[in-house]
């Protein structure tokens, strides 16, 4: 009897939940997203956090991938790419992840991409701006659903060509897409045949922007091109507001997010900039979505909530297309996969795994029936003109 | 000598039966253990309590990082050529610190290493500044060998260079050089006026201690295949103080054993929480209160009550 009792309980240990999993086929998709939860990135990435949650939770509500539910490890790098790269480390091989999401910073993901291989990953980016991803620095392994910095500059400036502007100064977090964004911005500006007159770089973090401020006054340039994000674009707006800096220059601006909006009040009105992803982007699929995200969450998803929704819809078709995760057969799987998204139609192309998608320029205003400012969609450009040349971060033409 | 041959042992039959996550934590506990190491030969043995070993970590880093990037030399000699880079350094930073003694001393090298930390900052060309250095690669050879860029092979790598260290530490401590640091220890005026121009002692211990130390940070980034500023940082030069004084200080074995107690407790703890620095402010503290001698000190103090 007691010898049943034994092998009773050994068939029933066998026979426990994680081993009847994979005898079903449903263990999870596991999607490792090592994201800055903490520091100045820490409200991109709880954007982020919110987007691939409220993704997961979508999918998994109609049947998951594969028949297979969406389980995401979320690791907080707090920003620092050294941190980061352990993170995914982490997840990689303790936790076994095959699939990438998050890094907030281009710096986290330029750190991250050389280990690809070597882990056999696919990392899907959902806010990295810095061309050199799908450029210099781009691995097989990597692909990016959202506009990237190029692109976003691309977009400011094609909408500037016909402005009276003469002189422009820059102003960017010193980081990779800082210097990214303002280096392609320099490039439009001079082929227009208008002055740079010059730039200047904050440390990420930095809360005091006076001197950035004096130095754009006296450069005498009359427009600024601002590329920060975060809690730093935040603190840039709205002391740039007390230095009455915008009735002097016009301040345009890589991302228009709602978070810096609401952080700077009523200081943002006028600001011009290129939005990666906003609730008032026209067509049905964006309502539908900003709709659902207002049953969820009491409030319209914000830029990076936007994108990672973008790029969950990216990967879920990859998955789809692949029937596996399985980096070999997702990567084909991936290229050239055709969506429609949020922001209208989206191609992953095969030469440089960048999402061709169309670019979108907005203005901060007042609008009834909103207690913050919003930003209004003032233009809209087709994706060949702001997506650049396969592997390049300059436009020809 | 037992002792360590066993472990040498034990340490190298371990990749047979760990996951890759695991070897993953050893080979950085070996590394961590290694620049530990490397400060409790100015720590414990000549009482020069460094706040900015970083530096030494730091220095090792890049350097390594940037032989690899930009030279085709072989992994396993781009390693100690970092190393002996961050000596030479040392030498410098020495000669200035100990100009010095007590807490000037550690405001020295404090001061030292963040002004490593900040030229790291605007270096852009060589340090890539705070997006770091990325994709470092581990380079195959010599003789075209690539068992060094396995997994496996990297941890016998760290680990041959953390056994090297230490004997060669060992060494350096029990000879006649090592008694005049000991003696600068108890008593510097003492052994100043024996005889002994102590200042060229305490240089030559700090070059020694930024070789080894640089060394750990020459296997860390090819380790991670990224550097960057952090490694420079005062939290890092705070933390292996902390490994070290944990494990117990003039030991070599102890600090060792520190860092690998270091690295399992924050690995444990920050999945439970993101404060686990202050629970580890807790140990640190009991430790100092409880077993000043650390680690190794509370292991030999068991050890003599049950032979008793």
């Amino acid at each position: 009897m007691i010898g049943l009792n034994r092998r009773t309980l050994l068939a029933s240990a066998l026979a426990s939940p994680v081993v009847l999993r994979h005898a079903l086929g449903d263990t999870p998709i596991k999607i490792g997203m090592p994201v800055a939860l903490t520091g100045p990135g820490g409200e991109i990435g709880a954007q982020m956090r919110r987007g691939a949650e409220f993704w997961a939770k979508h999918t998994n509500a109609k049947g998951g991938l594969l028949g297979r539910p969406i389980e995401l490890v979320i690791q907080d790098t707090g920003g620092d790419p050294a941190a980061c790269v352990r993170k995914a480390q982490d997840v990689v091989e303790r936790d076994g992840c095959r699939l990438l999401y998050g890094m907030t910073y281009s710096s986290e993901a330029l750190a991250v991409v050389p280990k690809l291989a070597e882990w056999n990953a696919i990392f899907m980016s959902s806010v990295n701006g810095d061309g050199r991803l799908t450029g210099s620095s781009l691995v097989p392994n990597f692909f990016r659903a959202n506009t990237s910095g190029p692109m976003g500059t691309r977009a400011v400036s094609l909408y500037l060509r016909p402005a009276a502007y003469k002189g422009f100064f820059a102003i960017g977090m010193d980081y990779a897409w800082g210097h990214n964004s303002i280096g392609v911005f320099k490039d439009e500006v001079q082929r227009a045949g208008k002055n740079f007159i010059g730039d200047v770089y904050s440390p990420i973090g930095t809360k005091d922007f006076s001197t950035y401020i004096a130095k754009i006054r006296q450069s005498g340039a009359d427009a600024c091109f601002i590329v920060m994000q975060g809690d730093d674009n935040a603190a840039f707006l709205s002391q740039a507001k007390q230095y009455r800096l915008s009735d002097k220059v016009q301040l345009l601006t890589e991302v228009v997010d709602l978070n810096s909006i609401a952080a700077t009040g009523e200081a943002a009105v006028g600001l011009i900039g290129s939005s990666r992803y906003s609730f008032t982007f026209p067509g049905e699929a964006n309502a539908e979505f900003v709709e659902m995200w207002k049953k969820e969450y009491k409030t319209v998803p914000d830029t990076f909530e936007g994108e990672q929704w973008q790029a969950g819809l990216v990967l879920a078709a990859g998955i789809t297309k692949a029937g596996s995760i399985d980096a070999d057969k997702l990567r084909p799987a991936l290229e050239n996969i055709e969506i429609d998204s949020i922001k209208g139609h989206v191609k992953i192309r095969a030469c440089d795994h960048q999402g061709e998608q169309q670019g979108f320029m907005v203005k901060v205003v007042k609008k009834e029936g909103f207690d913050k400012p919003i930003p209004e969609l003032i233009s809209t450009f087709a994706a060949d003109r702001v997506t650049p040349g396969c592997g390049k971060m300059t436009y020809d033409s | 000598m037992r002792m360590t041959l066993a472990v040498a042992v034990l340490l190298a039959l371990l990749p047979l039966g760990l996951p890759p996550y695991a070897m993953t934590l050893l080979t950085e506990a070996l590394i961590m253990g290694l620049f530990a190491m490397s400060l409790d030969l100015m720590v414990g043995y000549a009482r020069l309590i460094s706040f900015g070993h970083a530096a030494a970590y730091g220095l090792g880093a890049y350097t390594c990082g940037n032989i690899l990037l930009h030279t085709d030399i072989p992994l396993p000699l781009a390693v100690p050529m970092a190393g002996v880079f961050s000596g030479f350094i040392g030498i410098g930073i020495a000669w200035v610190c100990t100009q010095a003694t007590g807490v000037s001393f550690s405001m020295l090298t404090l001061a030292l290493a963040q002004l490593l930390y900040a030229v790291a900052f605007k270096w852009t060309s060589v340090t890539g500044a705070s997006d770091g250095l990325a994709g470092i690669p581990r380079r195959p050879g010599p003789f075209g060998t690539t068992y060094f860029s396995t997994k496996i092979g990297f941890y016998y790598l760290t680990m041959a260079c953390l056994f090297g260290s230490f004997l060669f530490a060992r060494a350096l401590v029990r000879s006649p050089f090592g008694a005049v640091l000991r003696g600068i220890r108890e008593n510097e005026a003492k052994t100043l006026s024996l005889g002994y121009n102590t200042r060229l002692y305490k240089i030559a211990v700090v070059a020694a201690s930024y070789i080894l130390g640089g060394l750990a940070g020459a296997l860390y980034a090819p380790f991670a295949g990224f550097a960057n500023t952090e490694l420079l940082f005062w939290l890092l030069s705070g933390q292996v103080l902390i490994m070290v004084i944990v494990g117990g200080t003039g030991t070599l074995v102890g600090p060792i054993l520190g860092a690998a107690f270091f690295l399992l407790v924050q690995q444990q703890l920050s999945t439970y929480t993101d404060s686990w620095a202050l629970f580890f402010g807790v140990i640190f503290i009991a430790f100092v209160l409880f077993a000043p001698e650390g680690i190794l000190g509370l292991a030999r103090r068991r050890r003599s009550v049950r032979s008793h």
